[in-house]
């Protein structure tokens, strides 16, 4: 009987052993292998506060630089350079404990007086950051030793922590970041070459567990087709964001793998609610049910991409599904534009971005709104006649754009972002939720205020993007998600 | 030959202060601002401020020129608006892109243009030589990214055997790799233009054929071949190399096409992405290299048709034709 | 030994021009379907109801072909008639002006040839947003340099010859030399160089819509329609083929007009 069980026991041991032992030379393997990421946002400039877009994001967050919290890929908010952190009762000044032996590319310890810097650095007046605004409330930062900072703020904040995993974390010895970098990473920057490819290289120093690759090239494309090419032959392993799924057909065998992820990105008809007609609520909301927008989405994106008939995603805690408020019914869209004074129509420039999806929703958006009797003159703009004329000079009565960001439903808080919608309730129910005492209470004012934009028909929230991922099936451990555009790059492995 | 080398020269430099003031102004009278490639949806007042501050579109018109007037002479560029880099490095990165792929596709083009050429007009009557004619025909006929989409489908998609696009990132360093790159989209452009120079050479040596000196010749015993040789090849010459100068000098900055098609960091899709942009100082540096390029390309081809044809000679001013 | 072939490249250019130019003419009445109609389902393949397919949003094929040839058709008309304008004036301008003028232009016009339509298309389109008039302009004045050097070539060779002189010596102004003399004199080959421009223009404006500098929607241009299919190429192949054909049609059908009008003309002046 012993024997027996010893030699039971012995066979699990060599069991475990092999097993630990090929584990290990998969790692071993794999833990040198290249990345090779294919995208279609190159980065402007290397610097998040300096204007860098939506590129930057993706190459540089989390896999670069680190902010004292970091949205992980399902959206939830983690500690990373904080380890802790205390909120005074009054809700006005968190302390929060910074992660000890946490050292720059550079070489330099972090210490408290890199987050003021950092903080600093979003806040100034000459900060591109998309995120400047969420940090009006902070009325000072204070580093009482090199392991704590204590943040005050002039009112109370409820995102305010969530707010900081946008923040990256600066060496604050280094000053101009837009071309090189000096972060805590667990990569570092390699080359850039403008026009095609920035390369990361593993950071040995890193504070973390290391990255299980050596080194990441995100290749950059302008023309879709082009990267769809590149994924064919290999020279690429992924496509952060796949934008054609008419291409996706190709991509149907065991060599690829296609996931859909959770997005924040969404398609607006954005109306100026300054100007007549679309003053009118009612003409809004005749718009808005004159679009089939599942016949849209469909002739876009295919199977693919969701209707949410408001400015939030699934991936916000106030989400509801809104899409019967203002369903698509072309019979009530004619009542109410016959309602509104406008039982004949009217006529409205439709300012469109010239690049996709734009023209081709303005397309199918003329010949819906021509069946109610309404005239659409498509005026196809570029991206800078689009900041100039549109989002600078307002000179608009409606225009297309995609909107990236999460959580941004808030924007309807302020009257006088570009679209005019303007509010009383909206924005004292968006200013409430943001100095709510509770995550709870934050949710359930945001639904409120969202619910009464949508029955105003702010804008035509016309679908949410998918995020296609698309890789070879030799590769995991990539994020799915597009939240905030970030790609973190650190988990991948090939083989 | 000095006085007239100087005359170039000084003509030369005329020109390129001449074409960077317009353009200066051109682009000043365009509507748009650099400061809007750095905004996001989002942006508040004071940072679209701060944004039009630090690329310097919130200067006086007369100072942003005197500034730039300053980094021409300098020969320094400046730095680009919206990415902060030094703009000459980035055109010489970009140029070593462009200068083999439209180089190599030109002389890949000539060798294929001028015997196919000439054998289409010389033997014009026979079936090669319509087949030549109507297939050069067919060459210029399809546009040029569609070649570049064909190819890629058969030779990256199909057989595997060359990369769909894209550059290596260690550049030229990896030379193979590198090479490799090039070789579709140098397929792509010699496809295209040897097309259209056989049609120039084969309408130039069509010409010549019918000329009174070939005849004279023929009629004095040479064989047709011997009589081309000794009158022909230079007097057919002289208006294809016009032609050839023109054709290299588009392609510098036409190459853009076919440098998006196969996603090269060319000098072309750097300006294209700078003038979308309005990113001057890099917008100026690329037109101001390319103008030279034009510049020089044209002085070699009055220096070659000179050699050519020494009757050019005898006037130096002469215009060219 | 042009003599059998001269006929028939002119009767297969102009049946191949004439018969996209019917087909132009007929789209101003009549498509299979409207091009606001979205009905059709999303990128059908080739049947009875709509014989080339339909398109994303759902609209037919054939019809947006239809209409792609009346655009290509006023692309090439237009934007030969801004770049003959030009380019025609300033020829003849540099051709009589004095030295100096005369080097100073034609330099100028080197430069400017080599700066593709592209360049111009994008300052355009810079100024005054992507429209099928902007790509029209561009193109007019992307050409009107090479007409303007060849007109000026040809306004030297016409005025070095003894009649413009007896002429002058006659009495005769200049504005009447030019009309009574050079203009006919120099018509036959740019006529030639004009038709070339015309089927070059179309695939200017085929390069432009695939960098997103041509014809914007809903009338998308034979060109755009090539970009939109090329992400659907291997899926269903002839919405790339048919209109790269019809392209190809244009392009040929005024090329051969071109030649044959050039083998009519004066043989003396082929150069271009």
């Amino acid at each position: 009987m012993n024997t027996k069980k010893f030699g039971k026991f012995a066979m699990v041991g060599v069991l475990a052993l092999s097993l630990v032992t090929t584990t290990t030379n998969a790692i071993a393997a794999d833990s040198n292998a290249t990345i090779n990421i294919g995208s279609l946002y190159e980065p402007q400039n290397l610097d998040n506060t300096g204007g860098g877009g939506q590129g930057v994001t993706e190459a540089l967050n989390g896999n670069v630089y680190e902010g004292l919290f970091k949205l992980t890929d399902s959206g939830k908010v983690e500690n990373l350079l904080a380890t802790a952190y205390k909120i005074s009762s009054d809700g006005l000044t968190y302390t929060f404990t910074l992660r000890s032996n946490v050292r720059f590319h550079s070489g330099k310890t972090l210490t408290s007086a890199d987050v003021k810097y950092s903080i600093g650095k979003v806040t100034a007046a000459n900060s591109q950051s998309a995120r400047k605004s969420s940090f009006k409330v902070v009325k000072s930062v204070a580093t009482p030793n090199d392991k704590s900072v204590v943040i005050t703020l002039s009112s109370r904040s409820i995102s305010f922590v969530y707010n900081l995993s946008y923040i990256w974390i600066v060496n604050e010895d280094a000053k101009d970041i837009s071309a090189s970098e000096d972060g805590t990473g667990p990569y570092t920057l390699g080359t850039w070459k403008r026009g095609s490819t920035l390369s990361l290289n593993r950071f040995d120093g890193y504070w973390g567990s290391a990255a299980k690759n050596k080194q990441v090239v995100f290749r950059y494309f302008t023309d879709a087709t082009a990267l769809n090419n590149a994924l064919l032959t290999r020279a690429v392993d992924v496509i952060t964001s796949e934008q054609s799924p008419d291409a996706l057909a190709q991509f149907k065998s065991s060599a690829f793998k296609i996931t859909n992820g959770a997005s924040t990105t969404k398609l607006l008809l954005v109306f100026n609610d300054r100007v007549a007609p679309f003053k009118k609520p009612l003409v809004r909301k005749a718009i808005t049910s004159a679009i089939d927008n599942k016949k849209l989405l469909q002739s876009i994106w295919g199977e693919y991409g969701t209707l949410t008939g408001s400015m939030v995603p699934p991936t916000d805690p106030w989400y509801e599904n809104l899409t019967k408020v203002n369903p698509y019914n072309p019979t009530l869209a004619k009542k109410q534009l016959a309602q509104a004074g406008y039982p004949k129509g009217f006529t409205f420039r439709l300012d469109t971005p010239n690049y996709d999806p734009h023209p081709a929703a303005a397309t199918f958006i003329k010949s819906e709104l021509a069946k109610v009797g309404i005239t659409v003159n498509i005026n196809i703009i570029t991206a800078d006649q689009w900041y100039n004329n549109v989002y600078k000079k307002l000179d608009y009565a409606a225009t297309l754009q995609e909107h990236v960001n999460d959580r941004d439903v808030v924007w309807y808080g302020n009257p006088n972002f570009y679209w005019g919608y303007n509010n009383p309730r909206v924005i004292s129910l968006i200013n409430a939720a943001e100095q709510a005492k509770s995550a709870t209470a934050q949710t359930q004012l945001l639904k409120r205020a969202n619910r009464i934009i949508v029955a105003d028909a702010a804008s035509d929230w016309i679908y949410l993007y998918p995020q296609i991922v698309v890789a070879s099936s030799t590769l995991s451990g990539y994020p799915i998600n597009g939240l905030n555009s970030q790609f973190f790059a650190y988990n991948i492995t090939k083989g | 030959m000095l006085k007239y080398l100087i005359r170039r020269l000084t003509f030369l430099f005329f020109s390129i202060f001449l074409a960077s003031v317009s353009l200066f102004v051109l682009l000043r009278l365009l509507p748009g601002d650099p400061a809007n490639a750095l905004l996001s949806v989002g942006a508040t007042p004071e940072q679209i401020a701060a944004a039009q501050h630090k690329v310097g579109s919130d200067l006086p018109l007369l100072q942003q020129f005197l500034k730039w007037i300053v980094q021409l002479f300098s020969l320094r560029f400046g730095n680009s608006l919206i990415s902060g880099v030094a703009v000459a490095p980035e055109i010489a990165s970009r140029m070593s892109i462009t200068v083999p792929l439209t180089m190599t596709a030109f002389l890949l083009a000539l060798i294929v243009a001028v015997p196919l050429g000439f054998v289409a007009a010389y033997r014009a009557r026979t079936w090669y030589g319509s087949a030549l004619n109507a297939i050069s025909q067919l060459g210029i006929a399809i546009p040029v990214f569609w070649v570049g989409v064909l190819l890629i489908l058969t030779f990256s998609l199909r057989l595997m055997v060359l990369p769909a696009g894209g550059f290596p990132s260690d550049g030229w360093a990896d030379t193979a790799g590198a090479l490799k790159s090039l070789l579709l989209p140098v397929l792509t452009i010699a496809i295209v233009m040897s097309a259209s120079l056989t049609r120039y050479i084969r309408s130039a040596t069509l010409d010549v054929l019918g000329s009174d000196y070939i005849r004279t010749s023929r009629a004095l015993g040479s064989s047709y071949v011997e009589a081309m040789w000794r009158h022909g090849v230079r007097n057919a010459a002289v208006p294809v190399v016009s032609i050839l100068g023109i054709e290299l000098a588009t392609t510098f900055i036409g190459a853009v096409v076919v440098e998006s098609v196969f996603a090269l960091p060319g000098l072309g899709s750097l300006l294209v992405r700078a003038i979308s942009q309005r990113d001057y100082p890099v917008i100026q540096g690329v037109l101001f290299v390319s103008t030279m390029a034009v510049l020089i390309i044209g002085f070699c081809v009055d220096l070659i048709q000179r050699w050519m044809d020494p009757r050019l000679n005898k006037s130096l001013t002469a215009t060219r034709g | 030994m042009k003599i059998k072939s001269r006929p028939l490249t002119l009767i297969v250019g102009y049946l191949l021009v004439g018969l996209l130019a019917l087909v132009a003419l007929v789209s101003l009445f009549w498509t299979p379907y409207q091009l606001s109609d979205t009905t059709g389902g999303r990128l059908s393949p080739p049947n009875l109801q709509h014989l080339l397919g339909t398109d994303k949003l759902g609209r037919d094929t054939l019809s947006r072909l239809m209409v792609g040839a009346r655009i290509a058709l006023s692309v090439g008309f237009f934007s030969v008639l801004i770049g003959a304008f030009i380019g025609i004036t300033v020829g003849i301008g540099a051709g009589f002006a004095q030295r100096r003028i005369d080097e100073s232009v034609s330099a100028l016009l080197d430069i400017l040839i080599a700066f593709p339509t592209l360049l111009v298309a994008m300052l355009i389109v810079a100024g005054r947003g992507s429209s099928l008039s902007s790509a029209i302009i561009a193109i007019g004045i992307g050409m009107s340099s090479i007409i303007a050097r060849l007109t000026r070539l040809l306004v030297k060779r016409v005025l070095a010859q003894d009649f413009i002189t007896a002429s002058r010596a006659s009495g005769t102004s200049w504005p009447r030399v030019i009309v009574i003399h050079i203009l006919p004199n120099i018509w036959p080959t740019l006529i030639v160089s004009l038709a070339l421009q015309f089927g070059l223009a179309g695939l200017s404006e085929a390069s432009l819509s695939y960098l997103g500098l041509g014809a914007p929607p809903p009338n998308a241009s034979w060109g755009s329609l090539l970009q939109e299919a090329q992400v659907t190429v291997l899926t269903s192949p002839i919405a790339a083929i048919a209109p790269g054909l019809c392209l190809v049609a244009l392009v040929i059908g005024v090329n051969l007009i071109a030649d044959g009008l050039r083998s009519q003309g004066d043989p003396t002046l082929r150069k271009i």
